[in-house]
């Protein structure tokens, strides 16, 4: 199917497949189409189809909030072609980041799986291609005789490999996550799609680096400390990380952030805030490096982050609640320009 | 159409955003400092009603949904932002805040400029 995008300075054209979502086949043919979570909620990928037919795949697709039926609007993350199509996209399409890498469709296989607490599962899937990706970024996945991709961000980070490491939390209802809970998934495979994302760290920004994590969100932020630490990027930036979990026994990564912690003692500072229970008596004994808080993480947070941020970049990740009671102080009461924010919301 | 009186001074406060209704049209006011700005009701990214979603801090508007940002005083996008706002003339007369409606400003959603 021939996918034709009028904007006033230029047609984009590009193939899209069968059942491919449009989002996808653009991204893939290098047409840098507007889009952020990629998984029908946000609504940045908004078109209307002026000729041609759609199936709008996911009908009550959270993004559609204030679409209009009448003008055909529909996203692009959801939607697959059946004929060739005419669309508008009201959005600018415009480049990010010359490194940007095109993303596009893998056949992936699980190469290792762990249970990480009771809740949280660890897997590796390697894709036959050398997948190199900005850290923070997603990668979209389906399981096999799924309905619909969900998001997942990277936890690991190389310049080069050929392996996405993941996290994935025990989600009631959650599709994709009843299926990699149900049984061990080792040698199974997913369909993937990606690099996307731009809750990203580049190190030729030279940013501080404030972080705020609920749960799993923490993945594509150990993806940046990764990248950091392996350019010895904290020998002179600092980083502070919260980090929120329920209980002492929820906690993971502690290893891994004790490692980099460990290396750059003055300017790394990761804060462990329990919602449910306090700190065993271990953890505040203060012997392996890390702080150990009680409450709710945007609560502890909030109060150590800048006025007006000075050079740092502040990335927010986890449930959707969390993120949106995160961004209104910081922009009212911290006086963080929007720019110097970066957030992925999981939903 | 003319100058229709909106509300009352003192009901928009700096760093707030005040709902109005004047013959059927929808607007939103906000203070300024020096004056008072009115627009349409609604972002003209994702038509999001910025009573609910907007923050108003140091004459900046920010629209919680995706981060669009504003100088109020001009509408003049700010970040990624990719549209200004629209604005109604304003001014202040026996203590109200008049508002000059000609027509009802509405956003081109359908608007595809990406110069």
């Amino acid at each position: 199917m021939l996918i034709e995008i009028e904007k006033k300075s230029k047609t984009y054209r590009f193939e899209a497949n069968a059942g491919e979502k449009i989002l996808h086949a653009g991204l893939r043919a290098g047409v840098p189409l507007p889009f952020e979570c990629a998984t029908g909620t946000c609504g940045s990928c908004k078109a209307r189809v002026n000729q041609g037919d759609i199936d709008e795949g996911w009908p009550e697709a959270p993004g559609k909030e204030n679409f209009k039926a009448a003008k055909r609007e529909m996203l692009m993350c959801q939607c697959v072609a059946q004929t060739d199509c005419n669309l508008t996209v009201p959005s600018k399409i415009k480049a990010f980041r010359e490194d940007d890498i095109n993303p596009d469709h893998h056949q992936g296989k699980i190469t290792d799986y762990e249970m990480l607490t009771s809740d949280v599962l660890r897997f590796e899937v390697k894709v036959p291609i050398e997948g190199a990706f900005h850290a923070g970024q997603f990668f979209v996945l389906q399981a096999p005789e799924l309905e619909g991709y969900r998001a997942y961000s990277m936890v690991n980070y190389s310049q080069s490999t050929d392996t996405l490491e993941f996290i994935i939390k025990k989600f009631p209802g959650g599709e994709l996550s009843n299926w990699a809970f149900e049984s061990n998934r080792l040698n199974e495979t997913l369909d993937v799609f990606g690099p996307l994302g731009r809750a990203t760290f580049h190190p030729d920004e030279g940013h501080d680096l404030f972080m705020i994590a609920g749960g799993s969100g923490v993945a594509g932020l150990m993806s940046i400390l990764e990248h950091a630490n392996q350019v010895n990027y904290f020998q002179d930036h600092k980083v502070e990380l919260y980090f929120g979990v329920r209980t002492p026994n929820d906690l993971f990564f502690a290893e891994r952030f004790r490692a980099i912690k460990t290396q750059h003692p003055d300017n790394v500072s990761i804060n462990i805030v329990f919602s449910n229970e306090p700190p065993t008596s271990e953890q505040l004994s203060g012997n392996d490096g890390l702080n150990y808080l009680t409450g709710f993480v945007h609560e502890r947070a909030l109060p150590a982050v800048l006025e007006g941020g000075g050079n740092t970049m502040h990335y927010l990740a986890g449930p959707a609640p969390m993120v949106d009671a995160l961004i209104r102080p910081l922009i009212l009461d911290s006086k963080i320009p929007a720019d110097r924010i970066r957030y992925d919301k999981f939903n | 159409m003319s100058w229709k009186a909106a509300c009352p001074t003192g009901d928009v406060k700096q760093d707030k955003i005040k709902e109005c209704t004047i013959d059927g049209v929808e607007i939103i006011l906000v203070n300024v400092g020096d004056g008072f700005r009115a627009y349409p009701p609604v972002c003209p990214h994702m038509e999001q009603y910025l009573e609910g979603s907007g923050i108003c801090a140091n004459n900046v508007m920010t629209c919680d949904r995706h981060l669009w940002q504003w100088d109020m005083k001009t509408g003049e996008p700010l970040g990624p932002a990719e549209k200004p706002l629209l604005i109604y003339d304003t001014k202040e007369e026996d203590g109200q805040v008049m508002v000059f409606i000609d027509e009802e400003l509405e956003y081109d959603f359908d608007d595809d400029d990406d110069d």
